[in-house]
């Protein structure tokens, strides 16, 4: 299968500081989720936001569909189909839901469409439909995540990057976030994940990317990456993975 | 009772002025994070432009709302491009921008002062000497005029921010920068847009103020703590905290000045900056640093 995402090799930092990715490497394959893991500092989403271009790639290169992204900024990079959800989850607090969603489909010209798809959103997260006209700011860290995560939706993007989507929530609704994230997938959506909860993480991906000190260190698909005695043994606290 | 009426008046339609004249500030304020501290000093250009027009080619200072509004509003590029644009990546943003915008007061302030002298000026069209008498209420038409066009003038702009495509970018922006960013919006066009509405804005105040108040180059050094008053009560970034902040204070202002003293009336929003700080530093409507 081609492969839909491919990063190469690149090294990136905030303004002129310290590169923190430096080699770090991923391929993305259309449909499947990908889960990022890694300890503090490793640079994982640092590596979402150079792919979405929130940060400046000093060397190597970002190839979607087999264009280069490389300087692009954010708004261009989102319609060209990636769309990035940040770990504090980027909605607007003193805008209702409904214009939360709207927000979503900003790169949409037709406004009929637009409000086809914020209905077809709302149909199914019944949730956001029950609270179409309250704040996003005042709903609960559970009901920000879905909104979050909804709201990508809306322009249909070929791959979704959530960073950390399980931050601050309880375990019950950290499996709720999970389960949105499966449904998106089967859609064919392809899911880029960044998750500090790496077992997590990787039971609910198809394939596992172990980032160090910048550096991609190990790719492959989820089980195998499970399965590695090193991987267990550094990131995932000697837990048995199956 | 008849006092306390007209007092009311007069301080709601000066209110609605003030509202007018802090509302660009405040939008600035809250897409950019940008004090901009000459824009009581734009407003004074905004006046000199309705005051030429007037003068010169015979404009009533309420049409001349459009041409002044749209001159600043070019203006308001120019100064974006020229000193914020290249700044705004800029770590010290914040802070780079009170000192670079206090320059920019002074030089407006210079510049004017060589074009038209430091005389006193006003524009007189027939209504701002006249008024309408209720009962013992008398309301100068100047004022009521100007107060009434402002508020309209707000609302406009209010709905606009809340029903267009534009002001949903811009009050995404507004909001949260970054997140407009990442769903689609160039957030640096709109920030000049934004710089632009606000100084359409001050021009538009400018017009209305020129037959309001006399002024004059060094005019902008009054209003600068009186509009800071007002979008802090408010909260920086909010125009509507900044409508209620400008109306509130008003109408205090106009009933001190008429039953303390009129050297006290000022003191009305110097003291009220003070107490908001203290009390509630994001004003009435303002935006919390971080979400719940």
């Amino acid at each position: 299968m081609t492969d839909l995402l491919q990063v190469t090799n690149i090294t990136a930092g905030y303004g002129d500081g310290p590169a923190i990715l430096d080699g770090a490497h991923l391929t993305v394959e259309p449909g499947k989720v990908h889960c990022i893991i890694g300890p503090n500092g490793a640079g994982k989403s640092t590596l979402l936001k150079s792919i979405c271009g929130m940060l400046s790639i000093r060397k190597g290169d970002v190839i979607f569909k087999g264009e280069r992204l490389n300087g692009l900024r954010p708004d261009q990079i989102l319609r060209k189909g990636i769309c990035f959800v940040p770990q504090e989850r980027a909605l607007f607090p003193k805008m209702t839901v409904r214009e939360n969603l709207r927000m979503g489909g900003f790169t949409l010209d037709d406004s009929k469409e637009l409000d086809r798809r914020v209905g077809e959103i709302m149909e199914r997260f019944p949730i956001l439909r029950e609270r179409a006209d309250q704040f996003a700011g005042t709903m609960s860290g559970g009901q920000q995540q879905t909104l979050a995560m909804a709201r990508t939706l809306i322009i249909k993007p070929d791959i979704i990057m959530l960073d950390e989507p399980s931050l601050g929530l309880a375990p019950k609704i950290v499996q709720e976030m999970f389960d949105i994230m499966k449904m998106i997938s089967d859609e064919g959506v392809t899911v880029l994940l960044v998750e500090q909860n790496a077992l997590m993480g990787l039971r609910n991906s198809d394939y596992g990317v172990v980032l160090d000190l910048g550096r991609t260190l190990f790719e492959g698909p989820a089980p195998e990456v499970l399965a590695d005695p090193r991987i267990q043994e550094l990131y995932l606290g000697g837990k048995k993975a199956a | 009772m008849a006092e306390i009426i007209q007092i009311l008046i007069l301080g709601l339609a000066l209110g609605g002025v003030i509202a007018l004249m802090g509302s660009g500030l405040s939008l600035v304020f809250g897409v950019m994070h940008i004090v901009n501290l000459a824009h009581p000093a734009l407003i004074v250009a905004g006046a000199y432009v309705t005051f030429l027009g007037f003068r010169y080619l015979g404009i009533d200072p309420i049409l001349m709302m459009i041409p002044s509004a749209i001159v600043m509003a070019v203006v308001g590029v120019v100064i974006y491009k020229l000193i914020f644009e290249k700044e705004a990546r800029s770590a010290k943003y914040s802070e780079m921008t009170v000192l670079l915008t206090f320059a920019l007061a002074m030089s407006v302030e210079g510049l004017l002062g060589v074009l038209f002298t430091n005389t006193h000026r006003v524009t007189s069209p027939a209504y701002a000497t006249d008024a309408f008498f209720i009962g013992n209420v008398f309301i100068p038409k100047g004022q009521l005029y100007a107060g009434v066009i402002s508020l309209t003038l707000i609302a406009g702009v209010a709905l606009f921010l809340k029903y267009s495509r534009l002001g949903y970018a811009i009050r995404a922006t507004t909001q949260n920068r970054e997140a407009a960013e990442l769903l689609g919006v160039n957030v640096n066009r709109i920030s000049i847009i934004s710089f632009a509405l606000g100084l359409a804005l001050a021009g538009a105040a400018g017009s209305l103020v020129s037959f309001v108040f006399s002024f004059f180059p060094a005019k902008h050094w009054e209003w600068i703590p009186m509009l800071m008053s007002v979008v802090v009560l408010g909260g920086m970034g909010s125009i509507l905290g900044t409508v209620v902040g400008a109306l509130v204070l008003s109408v205090i202002a106009a009933f001190v000045g008429t039953w303390i003293g009129a050297t006290w009336s000022t003191m009305t929003f110097f003291l009220a900056l003070f107490v908001i700080l203290l009390v509630r530093p994001q004003g009435l409507f303002g935006e919390k640093p971080e979400m719940s």
